[in-house]
């Protein structure tokens, strides 16, 4: 894995030292991009089999259910504190700001909502449940890939992806949903808690949606569904392409968290864009 | 599909044993997390540990994880500059352009995106190596030959963690910075200068301090978190999974708690 | 394309057969040039030090790994080149037994068996019917309802068994079918090997327990770092005077005994 330099033989021209280096360069800078492009082939090929599976194949319902379930009950309570610290943080640290340069705390709620809404709100969530989830997808995948089921599941006539990661697809659009309503309430509250306790901003003054339009709603529904989709597909395609014992696990699981961060955050870049173009003017 | 079949509690008792359970779990981490945090510190003065392996591991840790912070820095920023530009639209206040994205992203936003992206590579991998030598026994083999772990790997490692995690949030808020330029001329039509001058004018260094701050405790935080869930491994490649995912989430949820309270002690 | 062979008089083809199979992991060359050919209800016995190439040579004869050269004809269709869709529809007729069981960990023992069927459509009555059936014949009444990790070892290759052949395919491939089992176990997954032959079935096995297969196997494949060292029938394998052959049965058989 990682390679030791082989010693050079003393009788090595000079000419070829700086070839050598420069083939050292080019492997540091292009292995990263190979491994990026084989990551991300792989992440297209199952996203096009679970697109082609969701539309034609059985739709196991109980299994999605549970899938829901699983998903909701392990990330929920790390959902609710992440999302309650991180509301406190972003409020206290705009409030200090505003006392500082404007002096005048009213717009502090409508504004810190707009925000939660349009980008902290899905954003976060999305990275927290493929922090907890998408790694125990990665992990679950990845140790069967490693002791065989894989096979046996496509001996025993049932494909993989359209078995193992279809309904995970569609508990992850579900799962992601509910928890970003969730994280966003739960925010919005501990902000206006510490609005109250830090700064003596009225609650009422802090709860005002004036600011609030469709735009962001709809944003924030988009990204949280575009995460919800991104999370398993990414993940099970690291489990799926786990190889050899515990440590082919522990690279798929340290895989798919990377994987699915860059993802998730790539996907906020772009429907941050889309909404900046077309949602919110 | 059937999943396992439940413990005999009346049903009544279940949730109750459920959380029993999981709080048992959470302290138990907690536990092992802090007397590994007093180990560590026992070993730091005076500070003793392998030179070599603290090379190896500042490369690994640092070199490799390179182009992911990076990227990761320049989302960031590109997103900041978005979610900045819709306010700055509203107020047409495009002088503020630079401070408001650029305020947001080294005090807070940087950091801890970074944080998160750097629990997820190394402190992941960091896991999956430790619990892999667990579970081949080599610790075990370390330690008949009179070799500590801890020294030889813990805290070549833990320094390793911090230096790189300081120096990377450096590095990457500039990058987000820069990105943040591009994404504001390209996207939003203001002018890249206009941009650092507000940046320039309304961005102390303090700010930037403050991230690297931050930066060096979750450093710390993951350090502690991904070596203790990695030598607490038991079960073969399934626990090396588990065990991973878990040091992700304990490093996830230190990371926010510690964000919290250096925002909160030094204003 | 191969019915043209049918013709009144012609041979049938072979139920299963390959050619000049090879296969390179990370340059190294794990199967070199490995073929043969096995007529129906004939068992081929793939012995050889080592083990990843034979291993290799079974998945790659059930369309799980694709082969850098060489072809796969199963009775008589090329399907070196076909797609995964149209090896689900071949591994209807064709059963494996893995090597570490790789019994689904996620479900009980039922509904480990019953995977194949219901992937079939098989109604669920009949499901049930079959699955307790399987499970009598390999003499495992009553664990329906636990999960792979509550049973031992011999246990598990008997689910894994059952659930090779509930489809009642008329192809099986054992992979080290008595791997880690204690001597009275082994006989017993011998016995049921034998079964299976009884009825017809064409099979190959790979195994390191040549006492066990010895008068099982009609064919004969003796592998040595990918490369075949032998091949033919048991007659022809007792014959030999080739070193190798005489070292290798010799060393294994005195460990097995």
């Amino acid at each position: 894995m990682n390679a030791t330099p082989a010693t050079t033989p003393r009788r090595i021209a000079l000419g070829r030292r700086p070839v050598a280096a420069l083939g050292a360069l080019c492997g540091a800078v292009g292995q990263p991009l190979v491994l990026a492009g084989s990551v991300a082939a792989d992440i297209a090929r199952v996203a096009t089999l679970c697109g082609i599976y969701l539309i034609r194949g059985p739709r196991r319902w109980r299994e999605v259910l549970y899938q829901c379930l699983r998903m909701g009950n392990h990330s929920v309570v790390f959902v609710i504190w992440v999302a309650a610290s991180l509301g406190m943080t972003l409020v206290y640290q705009s409030g200090l700001q505003a006392q500082r340069i404007i002096g005048d705390l009213s717009l502090l709620g409508p504004l810190y909502l707009q925000l939660l809404l349009r980008e902290f709100g899905p954003t976060i969530t999305a990275l927290m449940v493929a922090t907890r989830v998408g790694t125990g997808i990665a992990a679950e995948i990845g140790s069967m890939q490693v002791t065989e089921q894989i096979d046996a599941l496509r001996m025993s006539g049932a494909h993989p992806v359209a078995y193992l990661i279809v309904p995970r697809l569609l508990a992850g659009v579900l799962t992601m949903l509910c928890l970003t309503c969730v994280s966003v309430l739960v925010s919005w509250v501990a902000g206006l808690i510490t609005a109250q306790v830090a700064f003596g901003v009225s609650p009422y003054t802090f709860a005002s949606l004036s600011f609030i339009i469709y735009g962001d709603l709809i944003l924030m529904l988009l990204k949280a569904t575009a995460y919800g989709l991104a999370i398993p597909i990414v993940a099970g395609a690291s489990g799926l392409a786990a190889h050899g014992g515990s440590e082919g696990v522990g690279w798929a699981t340290t895989q798919s968290v990377v994987a699915c961060s860059l993802v998730v955050l790539f996907l906020d870049f772009i429907l941050s864009g889309f909404g900046y173009l077309f949602l919110l003017r | 599909m059937r999943p396992r079949p439940a413990p005999p509690h009346p049903l009544w008792l279940r949730p109750v044993a459920a959380a029993g359970e999981r709080g048992l779990q959470v302290w138990s981490a907690t536990a092992g997390v802090g007397r590994l945090s007093w180990q560590i510190l026992r070993r730091l003065l005076p500070p003793r540990m392998d030179a070599r392996e603290l090379l190896r591991n500042l490369y690994t840790v640092g070199v490799k994880s390179f182009p992911i912070i990076l990227v990761t820095a320049l989302f960031v920023g590109a997103i900041m500059v978005i979610q900045a530009g819709l306010y700055v639209q509203q107020y047409g206040a495009e002088g503020l352009l630079g401070w408001g994205a650029g305020f947001a992203t080294l005090r807070e936003v940087s950091p801890l995106l970074i944080a998160l992206m750097f629990n997820g590579r190394v402190g992941a991998k960091n896991t999956a190596e430790l619990g892999t030598m667990k579970v081949t026994e080599q610790i075990d083999a370390l330690r008949a030959l009179a070799i500590d772990p801890i020294d030889y790997l813990v805290m070549p490692r833990f320094i390793a963690m911090v230096f790189m995690m300081s120096l990377l949030v450096v590095v990457g808020d500039a990058t987000a910075l820069i990105g943040g330029a591009f994404t504001s001329q390209l996207l939003l039509g203001v002018d890249m200068r206009i941009f650092f001058q507000s940046l320039i004018d309304y961005v102390a260094l303090e700010d930037f301090t403050l991230g690297v701050y931050k930066a060096a405790t979750f450093g710390v935080a993951i350090g502690i978190t991904s070596c203790h869930f990695g030598l607490a491994v038991s079960g073969g490649a399934v626990g090396v999974g588990k065990a991973v995912n878990n040091a992700v989430v304990a490093g996830a949820i230190s990371i926010f708690l510690l964000n919290y309270l250096v925002t909160y002690l030094i204003p | 394309m191969n019915d043209a062979t049918h013709a009144a008089g012609a041979p049938a083809p072979p139920c299963l057969s390959c050619h000049a199979i090879t296969k390179r992991f990370q340059g190294q060359r794990v199967l070199d040039q490995v073929g043969f050919t096995l007529a129906h209800g004939q068992m081929l016995g793939l012995i050889g030090p080592g083990g990843a190439g034979k291993s290799l040579l079974l998945k790659i004869l059930c369309g799980l790994v694709r082969p850098d050269a060489g072809q796969v004809r199963l009775e008589g269709q090329d399907l070196t080149r076909a797609s995964e869709t149209q090896w689900q529809q071949q591994r209807q007729s064709i059963g494996m037994v893995f090597q570490n069981y790789a019994l689904f960990d996620f479900m009980n023992v039922a509904d480990n068996i019953a995977l194949p069927l219901r992937m079939l459509g098989v109604a669920e009555g009949e499901v049930q019917e079959r699955v307790d059936d399987i499970l009598a014949k390999v003499s495992l009444r009553g664990v329906q309802e636990k999960m792979p990790n509550e049973l031992s070892g011999g246990m598990k290759k008997r689910v894994s068994f059952a659930r090779a052949v509930v489809r009642r395919p008329p192809i099986l491939l054992y992979d080290d079918p008595t791997a880690g089992l204690d001597p009275v176990t082994s006989a017993k997954i011998w016995e049921l090997l034998r079964d299976m032959q009884r009825q017809g079935t064409t099979a190959i096995t790979v195994s390191h327990d040549l006492g066990g297969i010895r008068h099982l196997c009609d064919q004969w494949l003796l592998l040595d770092r990918g490369r075949i060292v032998f091949s033919g029938d048991s007659e022809a394998l007792f014959a030999s005077h080739d070193p190798f052959v005489l070292d290798f049965w010799s060393r294994e058989h005195s460990h097995a005994t």
